[in-house]
């Protein structure tokens, strides 16, 4: 669930994160196959997804700025299909196996209870990503031409920064993120082509909650989504998913903007 | 922690029996009495010409796309077989020696299901009113095999029944039409039991976790049943979590690596069973328990391999090792490896056995006529399969089949690449039938 | 959002889409056996025919893209299969009105949930409430759904007297006289006002809002018509083959619904139509290609994607395209290709004909009381009051940053005053909000142009006509447009007034730039304002076109009051009565163009502000 937030926090939303996130993970899980190397494992996920991103930028996204958001919506959820059934074609349907690495492979006795280690290293690093993204967007000046993105694209439109690098840093690093997210999630999920699916939903879910383009409303939203899901599944299973998404209606309600939300902002 | 009451498995029985009862459809007005020429589902049309038709569904996209190729490949392999007097086809006493069957070559048509019920309903609707099939097939889950089932009887269609483990498809929801292979979530676990009293011992401690659905929770009923019974296993409750979505088992399987249980059945399957097994492995459990998967998915060993699988018990409806000690098995294995380059998992092998089986009560029907062909079938006749002897019973059309009861080899044990499994039980079918059949009501007549 | 602007909706109704048809349904189950497909195939293609109906009118017409269409199929779905199966009744027609009701009633539930965002997160809505529905059938409901097996034995339709859909060509004809049914509604759906200011909101809902339409309520209704069709549609599935599946209620259900209806041609009603006929017929035709099997998913996908990228309207476009070229020399609607005449020939009319009732009291119509506006520690207005009286042209004056947007922003509800009240002949309408205020009578037009770019130019006007004529929200769905003589004569009386008369069934995207300027304020005149606001209404505008449009406005202006906000000097001095101008947020100075001129803290604001810049 933490991963969602890296996702919120950049306030990229398309419809083919659930497929780079995939592309990420089989790209991390090639990489391992080859170099044993989760280090590496990693980077490659990363680069990887963020090739495929600015390749995806330039080659099609790009022809849609003047369009409306609908257009764009349609394109990246045909790019996700293709995806997702290209990863088949290449690796087949098999759930494939990305073990975690070996220092993070044993597991810590935190008193009250067993915890594997790199469960903690994924906290560690989804806490030391979103560190970074933070210093990124809100100390760099690259930071700013990306929130400005983020924000009000048409702002941005208007008060003519580099629109085409703008939107291509932003729609490469929302790409970098969904693959890296991946590969860290690949050892306690497991890598197969249509994984993606479900952290699309879920970081929709989370970006609802906590507010469009809001750093904190991420990481906010993203602590919530993830206590309503473990909670409900503890008293009844059945409904855990059902009360996150009644969490989001009530959000909207009360507060159509998200929690930490700009209001006006669409 | 969320325990369920065992009971909430047959919550819908009465609705599906309301369901079933309300199933015949006189889209195909067909007379009720057997005379011996009048025309049945598709029968003669689909049987005039040089070919008869058979339309098979699997998943190609979807979560179960690797399991519908594997279970695909045993229906081409199988056709093929038949139309050429190859493989097991050379061997069965009623047909070998012949190419095709009644003469007829067996073309067939296959359809992506995406594992959904409604794109098999579609494509299989179509493979009767448009190809005139003689016969269909395939399925990945019970819920599209029992969709197909309805579907068959529908259409007075013969339908051989792809993978599905449900007690449903040859209990509650049995039809006229079709028949079942796979052992049901019944019959594994009780052919399991012995097995896991001789190899983990009576007396002991186990923990469940349930995809909360209605397969999920048959299986665990069936488990607990016999292992309760017969070992005086104690279930310490069930972590029931939601199914189709859920990603992260942290909090299952926290309680579960905290219950000091001795044992952890995983009723998980597929995807989901990968994931939950190598989260487990990262909390630890398989140093304080042992593993019980009761239904393993065709390709688990491949998907998580020897350090996850190596100890873990479980049925599987066939595994290839069977070929070293039974010649069927033997022919089946060498063929498809020979033509596909790698053995052949239990997809396949429901897939290749249910062709086979349809052919010999065709032949020895002589006929399609499906009236007679089911008369055939339910007829009991034994044949020689890879599972050793197998024939239908007549009460709930559920195959009369062993059970093989298996453990996953560690690294040092495997032999080659898709050595995963050692063979521990081959429980004989008669032992683990269910006697009361599962609430079916088998029509006698069509 | 389209490139062609649609054709229907014209004066005049063309029967021919009707008899069309109802012939393609009467002839469609004996072609169809040619075509390689079966009565069952046909009955799908219906199906999905009719679900995508609904989703046109949302997407195609309205341009609100929803990815949680199959929340309504599913519930219209299983509520009807359930009746019948259960059973609680016999009678399939009532297990249909009521799943469809039911399916409409969860309508209202996403979409009032929904439509609080836009564009991209409305579609993330949308799918997220699809997904939690999918959950709600598989586990909660699974004792009436069947859960992940979905209900089977759902009976064949009977109507007693012997009459019932129980053989295949009695399902397909019960299905075909509900999609003639469902065809003929959302076409004269489209044809009707409620349909035209439908297209509004598609092109330019903020626009649509400001000339006085409940735009919320608008998209409302119609999220609640395509949930209907939705449901229907999957209570018929339900029907059509004795079972409903589980997987009514995935998000592949939406999301194939969505590429159907793109491949197709979106905006065209019977594109779904087209685009499930394509999807099942290639779903078919692809896998049993050698080779391809699996792939046919990809295939698809790449398929939609290139559609998507070059032909926007799929398929039926690609059709109107190639038989507009085949049929006129000129290019279809939409193209930029047809050259406009110069805008400033037009010979200006001897008098002005827009239809004002106004007496020249001179009362006050339009005041603000102390009116703020504070961005954090910034004032963007600080404490304005000004009075606007009837009859009078006011212009709003400043250097950049002054605040003059701001503050007239405020003046027509489009940003609340932080502190401060605006009057309106009295009555305080503060908080109103865009549409009550240009119900009430002021309207604005905009310093970009905001005009709807795919209609024509009686389409847009008629938009502002129809806002007039009905009021804010007019459920009017089986009216045809084009008929309406109140909104005709409220379209020619703003046409000539902003001399349009000549270009009105031009689209409005091919109009020159002047032209399109003064459609903008056509748009806003068309609503019959008793004030006027104008936002620099000859922003980018060459030195002709200037010249004509201060013409232009001084003809408009001897009938109204007006308040405008302009840069260029000599356009405001040629037209205003009294000039405010504002300095950093202030009112400094207020009077008669000649005392303006005069006044030195005006001119030392202007000279001064060349130093300081400021977003205005």
């Amino acid at each position: 669930m933490g991963l969602t937030v890296i996702f919120g926090a950049l306030g990229v939303v398309n419809f083919a994160h659930g497929a780079l996130y995939a592309v990420g993970a089989y790209a991390g899980f090639v990489t391992y196959e080859y170099t044993d190397s989760f280090v590496a494992a990693m980077a490659a996920g990363a680069i990887f997804v963020l090739i495929v991103g600015i390749v995806i930028e330039r080659g099609l996204i790009r022809l849609y700025y003047q369009r409306p958001p609908e257009d764009q919506i349609l394109v990246t959820f045909g790019i996700g299909i293709v995806l997702v059934e290209g990863l088949r074609a290449i690796f087949g349907g098999l759930n494939r196996n990305l073990p975690a690495p070996s220092w993070a492979a044993s597991i810590v006795n935190l008193h009250v209870t067993l915890y594997p280690i790199y469960r903690i290293d994924v906290l560690v690093i989804v806490a030391v990503v979103l560190a970074l993204l933070y210093v990124v967007l809100y100390r760099t000046r690259l930071g700013l031409i990306v929130r400005a993105g983020i924000e009000d694209q048409l702002m941005v439109n208007i008060l003519g920064i580099n629109v085409t690098r703008t939107f291509l840093t932003v729609f490469g690093l929302g790409a970098m993120a969904a693959g890296f997210a991946g590969v860290i999630n690949a050892p306690i999920v497991t890598v197969s082509p249509d994984m993606g699916a479900d952290v699309l939903v879920q970081s929709f879910v989370v970006i609802v909650i906590g507010g469009v383009g809001s750093f904190w409303g991420a990481v906010v939203g993203g602590l919530i989504a993830g206590e309503i899901l473990s909670l409900a599944a503890m008293i009844d299973p059945a409904y855990s998913d059902v009360m996150l998404f009644a969490a989001m209606a009530v959000v909207l309600i009360l507060r159509p903007q998200g929690l930490f939300g700009v209001q006006g902002r669409q | 922690m969320a325990q369920r009451k065992k009971t909430s498995v047959s919550r819908r029985r009465v609705l599906q029996g309301a369901a079933a009862a309300a199933g015949t459809l006189p889209f195909i007005h067909v007379p009720h009495s057997l005379a011996a020429e009048e025309a049945i589902g598709n029968w003669p049309t689909g049987a005039k010409g040089s070919s008869v038709f058979v339309g098979v569904t699997t998943p190609l996209t979807g979560p179960y796309s690797a399991d519908g190729i594997d279970h695909l490949k045993g229906y081409q392999l199988a056709i093929e077989h038949l139309n050429e007097g190859k493989g097991l086809a050379a061997h069965v006493p009623s047909f070998k020696g012949k190419k095709g069957l009644l003469g007829k070559k067996i073309v067939y048509k296959n359809a992506d299901t995406q594992t959904q019920p409604n794109p098999a309903i579609q494509a299989q609707t179509n493979f009767i009113t448009q190809d005139k099939a003689i016969m269909i097939a395939g399925s990945l889950s019970s819920a599209v095999a029992i969709a197909i089932e309805k579907l068959a009887q529908r259409y007075k269609v013969l339908n051989m029944v792809g993978c599905s483990g449900a007690n449903e498809t040859t209990g509650v929801d049995c039809q006229k039409f079709a028949f079942r292979s796979q052992p049901s979530a019944y019959m594994a676990a009780k052919a399991l039991a012995p097995v896991l009293g001789k190899e983990i011992g009576r007396n002991k401690k186990a923990i469940y976790l349930v995809p909360d659905y209605a397969y999920g929770h048959s299986v665990e009923h069936s488990t607990g049943e016999f292992t309760e019974k017969e070992l005086g296993w104690k279930s310490l409750g069930s972590q029931v979590y939601p199914f189709g979505k859920t990603t992260d088992y942290s909090s299952y399987l926290l309680n579960i690596a905290n219950s000091g249980a001795d044992v952890f059945v995983n009723v998980a399957f597929g995807g989901e069973a990968v994931a939950s097994i190598k989260q487990a492995k990262q909390f630890g459990i398989f140093d304080k328990m042992k593993m019980v998967v009761p239904n393993i998915s065709a390709f688990q060993g491949k998907e998580l391999g020897p350090e996850y699988m190596g100890g873990v018990y479980g049925t599987m409806d066939f595994w290839w090792t069977l070929s070293e000690t039974n010649p069927m098995a033997k022919i089946f294995v060498d063929t498809f490896h020979a033509k596909f380059n790698y053995r052949p998992s239990w997809p396949a092998h429901i897939a290749y056995t249910q062709m086979m089986v349809w052919a010999d009560a065709v032949a020895r029907a002589k006929t399609f006529n499906p009236a007679k062909v089911i008369a055939e079938l339910e007829a009991g006749h034994k044949l020689q399969m890879p599972l050793g002897e197998v024939w239908y019973r007549k009460e709930d059309h559920q195959q009369v089949r062993a059970v093989p009861v298996v453990v996953g080899k560690t690294k040092a044990e495997m032999r080659n690449e898709d050595d995963f499994f050692k063979i521990v039980g081959l429980t004989p079918g008669p032992e683990v039938m269910p006697p009361d059949f599962l609430g079916c009501k088998m029509p006698t007549s069509i | 959002m389209s490139a062609a602007p649609s054709r229907i909706g014209a004066r005049g109704v063309a029967w021919w889409p009707v008899l069309g048809m109802a012939a393609f349904l009467a002839a469609f189950p004996y072609v169809i056996p040619y075509l390689g497909g079966s009565l069952d195939t046909a009955n799908r293609i219906l199906d999905w025919g009719l679900f995508g109906l609904g989703f046109d009118l949302l997407f195609g017409f309205t341009g609100l893209l929803s990815f949680g269409q199959a929340a309504f199929f599913g519930v219209g779905g299983f509520v009807a299969s359930y009746l019948l199966v259960a059973p609680v009744t016999g009678n399939a027609l009532l297990a249909l009105l009521v799943g469809t009701v039911l399916a409409a009633a969860v309508g209202v539930f996403v979409g009032y949930l929904s439509l609080r965002r836009a564009g991209i997160y409305f579609a993330m809505l949308t799918l997220a409430f699809g997904e939690m529905f999918y959950f709600l059938d598989i586990s909660p409901l699974a004792q009436w759904t069947g859960g992940e097996n979905g209900l089977a034995g759902v009976p064949a339709p009977q109507f007693g007297f012997g009459f019932g859909a129980t053989s295949p060509f009695g399902v397909y004809w019960f299905i075909a006289i509900l999609f003639f049914f469902g065809f003929w509604f959302a076409l004269r759906l489209i044809r009707s006002p409620f349909g035209a200011v439908l297209r509004a909101i598609r092109d330019n809902g903020e626009r649509a809002a400001a000339v006085g339409h409940d735009v919320p309520k608008y998209k409302l209704t119609v999220f609640v018509i395509a949930a209907a069709y939705g449901g229907l549609a999957g209570g018929l599935l339900g029907l059509l083959q004795g079972y409903m599946p589980p997987d009514a209620f995935y998000l592949e259900t939406s999301g194939q619904l969505v590429v159907q209806t793109i491949i197709g041609g979106a905006g065209t009603l019977v594109g779904p139509l087209v685009g499930a006929a394509v999807w099942l017929d290639l779903y078919t035709v692809l896998q049993n290609i050698a080779g391809i099997g699996a792939l046919w998913k990809m295939i698809l996908g790449v398929i939609f994607v290139l559609l998507v990228t070059t032909f926007r309207r799929g398929l039926c476009g690609v059709v109107v395209l190639l038989w507009w070229r085949a049929t006129t020399s000129s290019p279809p609607a939409g193209s930029e290709a047809e050259a406009p005449p110069p805008s400033d020939l037009i010979p200006p009319p001897a008098e002005p004909v827009i239809r004002v009732s106004r007496p020249i009291t001179g009362s006050v119509v339009l005041a603000t009381r102390n009116l703020s506006k504070r961005y954090g520690g910034l004032a963007a207005v600080d404490d304005v009051s000004f009075e606007l009286r009837e009859g009078e042209v006011r212009a709003v004056i400043g250097p950049n940053g002054a605040g003059k947007s701001t503050f007239f922003n405020m003046l027509a509800s489009v940003i609340p005053p932080s502190a401060g009240t605006i009057e309106f002949k009295g009555a305080n309408i503060t908080d109103l909000g865009t549409i009550r205020v240009c119900q009430l009578g002021i309207a604005k037009s905009f310093q970009i142009n905001q005009i709807f770019r795919s209609l024509t130019v009686r389409e847009n006007l008629r938009v502002p006509a129809i806002a007039r004529t009905y009021g804010k929200f007019h459920p009017s769905m089986l009216k045809t447009v084009g008929h309406d003589a109140a909104v005709n004569v409220r379209i020619d009386e703003a046409a000539a007034a902003v001399q349009l008369t000549d270009r009105l069934d031009t689209p409005a995207a091919a109009l020159a730039y002047g032209e399109k300027r003064r459609l903008e304020v056509g748009l806003a005149l068309a609503t019959e304002p008793q004030v006027l606001l104008l936002d620099e209404p000859t922003a980018g505008m060459s030195p002709a076109e200037r010249a004509d449009t201060v013409r232009l406005l001084k003809r408009i202006g001897a009938g109204m009051t007006i308040v405008i906000v302009e840069h260029d000097m000599d356009v405001v001095f040629g037209l205003a009565d009294r000039i405010t101008v504002l300095f950093n947020g202030r009112k400094i100075a207020e009077g008669t163009p000649e005392a303006i001129q005069a006044n030195p803290d005006v001119r030392a604001a202007y000279l001064g502000s060349q130093a300081a810049h400021e977003p205005a």
